[in-house]
């Protein structure tokens, strides 16, 4: 059977594992504590960490969501982690000192992704922050040359984690009928 | 370098324990060893996130209590410190060992000096107390004053209602006697905001967004309070009643009535439920789904093609059936309004509910440059992934 995912990407602090847990039928892994064990027997291949939900499809079927980490930026595992992604979430946080230095950053790393596949943008924490407003990151966004959905979203909120994702989905093809 | 035999020993700031952990593992592995992480008063070395919250003021901590051991940082942008050993983002292996190795030779350098001038010893020690003292973290977040209104909105925002196909008609409303589905009634199916609601509260707040003052919008019904500095409107009244006078064309009956005026003391003083709080994007989407009935406005015609300037911040808006579908299609390049329903094989009703809603915030208008109309829209090339997607799609949409 064919496995799908998508990739949950974003700094530090962006709600990444929150957002996997709203949607996700089983309580997210973070697969750091479980690799964090398996280095007292093995080594190099264990220096993955993420974390991992899902959810359960009709027909047996499972879409796997994955978190990337936020801090480190490694970059040795981003390639093996969106080797057959469907598409790319991106969550920024509001409340960083400059958010859009983050999106680029992302944007960047993931371009090749994001060209083959889609990208939706959640922004967290706009009840703290309402600046930059949703509108400044589309008009950032223009240099990129990408129109994708930028919501803002509580990633405890499944209703706004569902909703883009359901706008990621329609970014790759607006004739989808559920 | 000797890597595994004599670890340098660093101390990480900056980072959360999920990040330590992390940064932890990749010393010992991809880096072979060549470092270990250990408590702050035991560390040879400092390693700072500096793109983290805490991490930038850390680091100017730390430069500020001269800290004679080496540090490394590591970060997006260039830093500005001579001292400080930079590692750029995403961290490679080989610039990480190179900063290691720099990081060393530094140490090497201080012992020999040490060696020699054996009084710089002290000194040092007293460096890395201050060093340890310096470790309590300072987050660098935006500066908020929040005062007991703020407290009151932090969490009032409304998550997005998604409407389905069956209760659109109870919720949205109708026009007696117009079938805004029928083709041949499409010439008919059209709507004047400025007889309605949505048009007086669109100038409103183009009034209030230009003066930047709170005002209120008197229409013989309940009065509006606009506050446009925090981009908010409060009602008291819920949506039932809201709903019914957004549909009526209350242009000729209440026209002498309707004024945007100062906020009254009264009004200023009055408690303000916070569930009656609205986002003024939010409320003005509304009163325009309300106000359409599946209509579109006037001023578009339905035989030219319209725009999307980019997606709505759906999670804050009422979400129309398919509206996530025609945003979808539509910011791909400009499409009549019968287009976009035939190629998504929906009723016209809902584009032209979403179509109007779009229009009030400024999002959509009619595509004016002859180069919108003479682009090429991209193929509809079906998904090779439709089954998957469909079946992601019910499942989050509960079906």
């Amino acid at each position: 059977m064919s496995q799908y995912k998508i990739i949950f990407t974003g700094p530090v602090g962006a709600g990444k594992t929150t957002a996997i847990n709203a949607i996700s039928d089983m309580p997210p892994i973070k697969t750091d504590a479980a690799a964090s064990d398996m280095t007292k027997t093995r080594k190099n291949s264990t220096t993955v960490a993420l974390d991992y939900g899902v959810m359960n499809l009709p027909g047996g079927e499972k879409l796997h969501l994955y978190g990337t980490p936020g801090q480190e930026r490694f970059d040795f595992m981003w390639d093996i982690l969106v080797n057959g992604g469907i598409g790319l979430v991106l969550l920024l946080d509001n409340t960083r000192s400059d958010p859009f230095v983050d999106m680029k950053f992302f944007l960047d790393t993931f371009q090749k992704f994001i060209g083959e596949t889609a990208v939706a943008i959640g922004v967290t924490q706009m009840d703290l922050s309402d600046s930059p407003s949703i509108d400044d990151y589309h008009l950032q966004l223009q240099s990129y040359n990408v129109k994708c959905p930028i919501f803002a979203v509580d990633a405890r909120e499944k209703s706004d984690v569902s909703l883009l994702v359901q706008a990621l989905l329609y970014s790759l093809d607006p004739e989808l009928e559920a | 370098m000797d890597n595994s035999s004599n670890p340098l020993r660093v101390a990480l700031h900056g980072m959360d324990a999920r990040s330590s952990k992390m940064m932890a593992m990749y010393l010992h592995g991809p880096c072979k060893g060549a470092a270990i992480v250990v408590a702050n008063e035991n560390a040879d070395v400092d390693i700072f996130d500096a793109d983290s919250v805490s991490g930038q003021q850390l680091l100017k901590d730390n430069r500020a209590n001269a800290s004679h051991r080496p540090t490394i940082a590591l970060s997006l942008n260039a830093l500005g410190y001579t001292d400080v050993i930079a590692v750029k983002k995403p961290v490679k292996t080989d610039d990480m060992l190179a900063a290691l190795a720099k990081a060393k030779t530094q140490i090497q350098s201080v012992a020999e000096t040490v060696r020699v001038n054996p009084s710089a010893g002290n000194a040092r020690g007293g460096q890395a107390n201050s060093a340890a003292l310096a470790e309590k973290p300072v987050p660098v977040l935006k500066q908020y004053v929040l005062n007991r209104d703020d407290l009151n909105q932090a969490s009032k925002h409304q998550a997005a209602m998604q409407l389905s196909e069956k209760s659109f008609g109870a919720f949205i409303g109708s026009v007696s006697g117009l079938d805004v589905n029928d083709p041949k009634q499409f010439h008919k199916a059209h709507y004047n905001p400025k007889d309605y609601f949505q048009g007086h509260v669109a100038l409103a707040f183009a009034h209030c967004r230009l003066q930047g003052h709170e005002a209120q919008l008197n229409s013989g019904w309940i009065p509006l309070i606009i506050f446009p500095k925090s981009h908010e409107v409060w009602l008291d009244a819920d949506d039932n009643p809201l709903r019914s006078f957004s549909g009526l064309a209350i242009n000729k009956s209440l026209s002498n009535k309707i004024a945007l005026v100062p906020l009254s003391p009264d009004l200023a003083k009055k408690e303000k439920t916070p569930e009656k709080f609205h986002s003024m994007d939010a409320f003005l989407w509304k009163i325009a789904c309300w106000a359409s009935k599946g209509r579109y406005p006037e001023s578009l015609d339905i035989n030219q093609p319209v725009y999307l300037k980019h997606w709505p911040n759906f999670t804050r808006l009422l979400v129309t059936p398919h509206a996530l579908r025609i945003a979808a299609l539509l910011v791909q390049g400009p499409r009549t309004l019968p287009n976009i329903a035939e190629s998504l094989n929906i009723k016209p009703q809902y584009v032209f509910v979403f179509i109007s809603a779009a229009c009030a915030l400024g999002l959509a208008g009619q595509a004016q440059r002859q180069v919108d109309t003479l682009v090429d829209l991209p193929e509809d090339k079906p998904s090779k992934n439709k089954g998957i997607l469909g079946r992601i799609l019910s499942k989050l949409l509960g079906r």
